[in-house]
C-alpha cells in the first residue's frame, strides 16, 4: 500500500466512528493536559524558590562560627565555642573544591557624623578573599589590596538611618559619603576616660552597589590586618582588664568563611569539614534539603500526571480493540485481497498513533490555558503545599512554568503513548485468520 | 499442441485435517487433479463434502494438512505470508457467494480496492475501475454503497473486484448462492464472458448441477474425496483452438492497454519471481 492511501483510509476509519474517536481524543486530551500541568508545576515550583533562597545568600559559601549549636544525645540544642585559628584556615584551604578562605571578626562600631550617630556592622576578612566571595558590585572604589589596605567597603544602605537624639523626637538622616564627615570607633567596652579613644575617619572607602542579598547593604568589610592594628590600638585605650579581654578576643576567629568552586560541590566540602571536627552551616544544605521536598513533590506530580496517560493509553488500547472486532470482516477482505499483514498492521498503528497526536495537540493547547488559570488563582493553594510552606513565594509568581520542550516532549509522549497502546490489537488484527475474518458479520 | 497447455494449478495428494478438541474431521482426504491455463472448472459436490475447503487451500487462504499445491509453477503451500499476499495480488481474483464487500465503501472504492494493495496510482486504478464497473452494467451505479444495491448487483460489484487486475485465476466460491434464478444466469454468463475475452482460468465452486454445465471441466467431490473428473469441453481441441487464437489476438489488445496502467506491477511481479 502506498503510504498516502494508507494514510487516507486510516483517517476514514477514525472519522467513521467520530464519537468514540472523540471520546477517546478527549481522554488523550486529558492525560496530556494532566501530565504537562503537573510537570509544570513542579517546575515553576523549584524555580520559584531555587531563585527565593539564591537571593537570599550565595549558594556556595560555608561558613564555621565560633560560637555555633550541636544537638546533644537527648535532643536539645548545645551551645559549643570552636577556637579557630590560622593553622586550620590553612587546613582548611587544601580541601579539594575550596576555592577561597578567610578568616573573620565581626564587630560592630558606632558612627558618628556632626551630631547624628548610627551603628554599623563591621566585617573583617582578607582583603586577597574579598573580591571571591560573590560581593555585590562597586559602584565607588576598589578592593583593599595587601599593600593598600586601609579601603573599606561599605553597603549600599549604611548610611541611612543616622539619628541625633536631641528634644523628644530623634531627628533622622541619611549621611552623604564624601560629602559629610564620617568617622567610626569602637564600642565595645567602656571608655577609658583616661585616654583618647580610636577614632577611625571614613575617607577612604568603596561602596557597594544595591544589592539584592539584603545583606550586603547594611555592613562594612575591613581588611583582616588593617582591622587587627586597629583593634589593638582601640585594646591600648583601654582599662587593662578590658584590655586583656578585648585582645584575648582576637585570639580565635569568629568566622571562617569558605568559598566553593561549584555549589555541587558545597555539601562535600561541609562534609569534610565536619569529618574535621567542626560544625558549619551553609545556605545550600537547606536548599539541598528543600529540593529533595521539591523533587519529591515533582515526582508525585509527574506520577499523577502519568496515571491520567496510562488510563488514557488504556482507553485507546480499548477503542483499538473495539475498532478490530468491528472490522474483523475487512480484515478478512484485505487480507484476501492481497493487503500485506504489515500495512494491516500499519493501519492500526497510524490510526492510534493519531489519536495520540489529536490528543497531545489538543492537550498541549489546554495545558497552556490551563497553567494560565493555576497562576492566576492557584496560588494560595498550591504555596500551601510547597516545601517552605509558601514561606518563601511572592505576590503572583508564577507556580506553573512550561518551558518549551515540555508540550514536544508531552506531544511526542502522546504519540508514542497511542502507538504503544495499538500495538497489541494491531497485532491481533493480523492473526486473525481471513476465513473466520470474513465469516463473521459485518 | 494440446500437450503444450500450461497446468496451472495442480494438486498433488492434498489432505485437509480439522482439529476440533480430540475430535479430527477429514475434509479432505488425499485429493489429487489439476485444472489447465485458461480452463472454466466447476467443483461440484453436496453442502459439507469439502468443496470450499479444497477452494481455499488453492487460494493459499487456509493451509493444508498434507500434500502439494502447485500454481503457475510455484507450491504455494510453502510460500511465506507475505509472498503469498504478492502472489495474490499479481494473480488471483476471488468472487464470494456472500459478495464480502466492504460495506463502508462506495463500489467504485470496492472494484478499486485490490489496486489499492498493488499500489496502483490513485488516477489510474479510479479509470480502471470505472471500466470494469461500466463492463458489469453498473455505471451508473459507481458511488453506491454495498447496502444501497441488490445482492446481484453488489455480486456485480464483487466480480468487477475479482477481475480488476486482470488476475489469471479467478476463485469463486457459490458466486451465486444468493441470487435468484435469472439473476444467476447474468452473473454466470457475465463471469464466463470475462473469463473466455480474457483467456482467464476460473475456478467455481456450487452444488448445483444445472451451472456445472457453464464449466469446461467439473470435478465432483463426495465426502473430501474426487469421485470423478468430467470434461464437458477439452480446450486442447482443434475446434476449440481457432476460437482460442481468435480470443488469443483479442487479448494481445487488451494486455497493451493494461500494460501502461501496470507497470508498476509488472516491476513488481518480476522482483517476486525472483524471490520465490
Ligand atoms: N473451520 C473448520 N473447523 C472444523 N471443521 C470444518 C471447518 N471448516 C469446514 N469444516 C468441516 O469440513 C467439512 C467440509 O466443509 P466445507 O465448508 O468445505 O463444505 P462445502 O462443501 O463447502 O459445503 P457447502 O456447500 O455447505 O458450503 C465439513 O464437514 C465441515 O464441517
Ligand atoms: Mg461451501
Amino acid at each position: 500500500m502506498r503510504i498516502s492511501d494508507l494514510i487516507l483510509m486510516g483517517l476514514r476509519n477514525l472519522s467513521r466512528r467520530k464519537a468514540r474517536t472523540a471520546l477517546t481524543v478527549v481522554g488523550m486530551v486529558i492525560g496530556t493536559i494532566s501530565i504537562v500541568v503537573m510537570v509544570s508545576i513542579g517546575i515553576g515550583m523549584n524555580k520559584i524558590f531555587t531563585k527565593s533562597v539564591m537571593e537570599n545568600g550565595s549558594m556556595t559559601i560555608i561558613s564555621i562560627y565560633k560560637n555555633s549549636y550541636v544537638e546533644s544525645e537527648d535532643g536539645n540544642y548545645q551551645s559549643i565555642e570552636q577556637k579557630m585559628d590560622d593553622a586550620l584556615v590553612n587546613e582548611i584551604s587544601q580541601i579539594d573544591h575550596v576555592d577561597a578562605v578567610t578568616p573573620i571578626y565581626d564587630k560592630y562600631v558606632q558612627l558618628t557624623s556632626g551630631k547624628y550617630q548610627s551603628n554599623m556592622e563591621l566585617i573583617a576578612m582578607d582583603c586577597t578573599a574579598m573580591p571571591k566571595f560573590g560581593f555585590p558590585a562597586l559602584s565607588e572604589g576598589e578592593y583593599p589590596t595587601p599593600e593598600n589596605n586601609e579601603i573599606i567597603l561599605i553597603g549600599a544602605d549604611a548610611m541611612q538611618d543616622f539619628y541625633y537624639f536631641s528634644g523628644r523626637t530623634p531627628k533622622q538622616k541619611t549621611i552623604e559619603l564624601g560629602k559629610d564627615k564620617v568617622s567610626f570607633t569602637f564600642s565595645e567596652y567602656a571608655v577609658n576616660e583616661k585616654k583618647k579613644p580610636v577614632t577611625v575617619n571614613l575617607n577612604n572607602y568603596a561602596l557597594f552597589a544595591e544589592s539584592e542579598d539584603y545583606r550586603y547593604n547594611y555592613c562594612s568589610y575591613i581588611d583582616l590586618e588593617y582591622f587587627k592594628t586597629l583593634y589593638k590600638k582601640y585594646a591600648a585605650t583601654l582599662k587593662a582588664e578590658d584590655r586583656k579581654k578585648a585582645l584575648a578576643s582576637l585570639e580565635s576567629y569568629e568566622e571562617i568563611r569558605i568559598n566553593v568552586d561549584n555549589m555541587k560541590n558545597v555539601m562535600d566540602v561541609q562534609k569534610t569539614i565536619e569529618e574535621m571536627g567542626y560544625k558549619c552551616e551553609s545556605d545550600m544544605q537547606y536548599l539541598d534539603s528543600m529540593l529533595e521536598t521539591s523533587n519529591m513533590l515533582q515526582m508525585v506530580l509527574g506520577a499523577i500526571g502519568l496515571v491520567a496517560m496510562l488510563v488514557s493509553a488504556i482507553n485507546i488500547a480499548n477503542t483499538m480493540v473495539m475498532s478490530i472486532y468491528e472490522r474483523t470482516k475487512e480484515i478478512g477482505i484485505m487480507k484476501v485481497l492481497g493487503c500485506y499483514i504489515r500495512d494491516i498492521k500499519k493501519l492500526f498503528l497510524f490510526e492510534s498513533g493519531m489519536i495520540g497526536l489529536i490528543g497531545g495537540t489538543l492537550g498541549m493547547g489546554f495545558s497552556y490555558l490551563a497553567s494560565h488559570y493555576i497562576n492566576k488563582y492557584g496560588g494560595t493553594l498550591l504555596s500551601s503545599i510547597m516545601p517552605g510552606g509558601g514561606y518563601y513565594t511572592e505576590e503572583g509568581a508564577k507556580f506553573s512554568q512550561i518551558p518549551i520542550w515540555l508540550p514536544l516532549a508531552a506531544m511526542l509522549f502522546a504519540i508514542v503513548v497511542g502507538v504503544v497502546a495499538g500495538y497489541i490489537p494491531a497485532r491481533r488484527a493480523t492473526k486473525i485468520s481471513a476465513i473466520e475474518a470474513m465469516k463473521t458479520d459485518g | 499442441m494440446g500437450e503444450n497447455i500450461e497446468k496451472i494449478i495442480e494438486v498433488k495428494n492434498v489432505k485437509k485435517i480439522y482439529h476440533m478438541g480430540h475430535e479430527r474431521i477429514c475434509a479432505l482426504n488425499d485429493v489429487s487433479f489439476h485444472i489447465l491455463k485458461g480452463e472454466f472448472c466447476c467443483l461440484l459436490g453436496t453442502s459439507g463434502s469439502g468443496k470450499s475447503t479444497l477452494l481455499n487451500l488453492m487460494a493459499g487462504i487456509e493451509k493444508a494438512s498434507g500434500g502439494q499445491i502447485i500454481i503457475k509453477g510455484k507450491n504455494i503451500s510453502k510460500m511465506s505470508e507475505n509472498n503469498l499476499a504478492k502472489f495474490r495480488q499479481r494473480y488471483l481474483g476471488f468472487v464470494f457467494q456472500s459478495y464480502n464487500l466492504m460495506n463502508s465503501m462506495t463500489a467504485i472504492e470496492n472494484v478499486e480496492f485490490p489496486l489499492v494493495f498493488k499500489k496502483v496510482p490513485r488516477k489510474i486504478r479510479r479509470k480502471m475501475a470505472r471500466d470494469m464497473l461500466i463492463k458489469v452494467g453498473l455505471g451508473s451505479r459507481l458511488r453506491h454503497k454495498p447496502k444501497e444495491m441488490s445482492g446481484g448487483q453488489q455480486q456485480r460489484v464483487g466480480i468487477a473486484r475479482a477481475f480488476v487486475a486482470n488476475p489469471q485465476i479467478v476463485f469463486a466460491d457459490e458466486p451465486t448462492g444468493n441470487l435468484d434464478t435469472k439473476t444467476t444466469m447474468e452473473v454466470m454468463d457475465l463471469i464466463k464472458g470475462m473469463a473466455k475475452a480474457n483467456h482467464q482460468t476460473i475456478v467455481m465452486v456450487t452444488h448445483d448441477p444445472r451451472l456445472a454445465s457453464y464449466a469446461d471441466k467439473i470435478i465432483h467431490i463426495l465426502d473430501g474425496n474426487i469421485q470423478s473428473v468430467e470434461i464437458l469441453r477439452d480446450i486442447t481441441k482443434p475446434e476449440e483452438q481457432t476460437a482460442a487464437s481468435l480470443e488469443d489476438t483479442e487479448e494481445e489488445n487488451k494486455k497493451e492497454e493494461k500494460e501502461i496502467v501496470s507497470v508498476q506491477a509488472t516491476e513488481n511481479d518480476k522482483e517476486m519471481e525472483e524471490r520465490i
